[in-house]
């Protein structure tokens, strides 16, 4: 079973990935806070995460931080992240810091499973 | 959205199980003490201890983690039916940082009705140097009080030589990569002979951890130790199982006999 954890500080976004991707038979965890999700990942081989830019208010960009640790930590894992601030200088950003794909939330679910099937598809 | 930390906060959050320490004699095996485990939150993801101390670690929260992990201890301590020796994993930077750990965890315990002979503190992750001084002071208040000091996972990470020379244990908790596999692995046995020696120099009673075979026992056996935990003989429990187990309400087994 692949390994997904999700890292999202909105309660309800949290709960409809989680809930869509362990029907489609993902192993999932979930991570509200940086912290959380680094302590996870450092105990977890994750397949894919599918991260938020931003855990707190005022346009903060822990996801960024994120991306570092998990090129360091597991450089095999897979990232989606999510942002609903993109720009093309984040998007440059995110992908130098090893992010496959920068969507835009909100994004459709199936939207999203399509693009991490891809991803995984794409691995060797 | 309430953080990980309030949640943890909560009362009862942290659970605590138990894992039997015991002792082999030649025909039989007696209770010894019982360690107790912390347990996050049930279907959080800091369930996993490895990740809740990760957690914990990274939030700079090791030592508000620690009291809270010894409080639930004691709390789950006063379930049994009998009272072994308590074993509670602390943090060296909680006993150098904590202001008057031993006043507040002695008066905790007291409040639970538990004597301070009944307890030992596994020192673990001791990095010196930091507040040394207020380290060293907190394990001899620990120790005028009659509590035990054990350093944990001896023989990997920062507990080596250092450790045992700076907190002066009355026990060395070995930890399971050392012990595991020993009964065919020659320098497993010699680090095993090696620490036995040790411990018999420096009046500290070995005790080794994650033993899963009686292979393994009886390589332990033949080098001197003979205060073990593991499989062979229990897995953590909570306490309400725990209170059921042969091993606290008859104290006496036959050796090798597995849960």
């Amino acid at each position: 079973m692949k390994q997904l954890l999700i890292i999202d500080n909105e309660e309800t976004i949290l709960f409809a990935l989680k809930r869509y991707f362990a029907k489609l038979r993902w192993r999932v965890d979930a991570a509200s806070e940086l912290e959380e999700a680094e302590a996870l990942v450092a105990h977890t081989r994750y397949d894919l995460v599918i991260a938020d830019l931003s855990l707190s208010s005022g346009g903060s960009t822990e996801g960024l931080e994120i991306l570092r640790f998990l090129h360091t930590k597991s450089p095999a894992t897979h990232v989606i992240l999510l942002t609903a601030f993109g720009t093309p200088a984040v998007e440059r950003e995110a992908r130098r810091r090893g992010a496959q794909a920068v969507l835009l939330k909100p994004q459709p679910l199936p939207e999203l499973a399509r693009v991490a099937d891809q991803l995984l598809g794409a691995q060797p | 959205m309430k953080r990980v930390l309030d949640r943890l906060r909560e009362s009862g959050a942290i659970r605590v199980e138990f894992q039997p320490i015991v002792k082999v004699g030649p025909d039989h095996v007696e209770l010894y003490a019982v360690e107790a485990l912390a347990r996050g939150p049930r279907d959080t993801s800091v369930e996993r201890p490895e990740v809740l101390f990760e957690y914990a670690r990274r939030k700079g929260v090791e030592s508000d983690i620690d009291l809270i992990c010894i409080t639930e201890a004691f709390e789950a301590y006063t379930r049994l039916p009998t009272r072994p020796l308590l074993s509670i994993n602390v943090h060296g930077a909680t006993l150098a940082s904590v202001d008057h750990f031993s006043d507040r965890v002695l008066s905790a315990a007291k409040a639970y009705g538990i004597a301070p002979d009944h307890l030992m503190f596994e020192v673990l992750e001791y990095r010196a140097p930091w507040a040394i001084e207020t380290f060293l002071s907190t394990l001899d208040l620990l120790r005028d009080a009659g509590v035990r000091i054990a350093v944990d996972d001896l023989g990997v990470g920062a507990s080596n030589y250092q450790m045992i020379v700076d907190c002066h244990p009355d026990h060395l908790k070995i930890d399971r990569h050392v012990v595991n596999g020993c009964s065919g692995d020659r320098w497993r046995r010699a680090v095993l002979e090696s620490i036995a020696t040790l411990g018999r120099a420096c009046g500290a009673t070995p005790v080794a951890e994650g033993v899963e075979t009686t292979a393994d026992l009886e390589t332990l056996l033949d080098v001197g130790i003979d205060t073990v935990q593991g499989w062979l003989y229990a897995r953590s429990m909570p306490p309400e199982e725990l209170a059921h187990s042969p091993l606290l309400s008859a104290t006496q087994q036959k050796k090798g006999h597995c849960q």
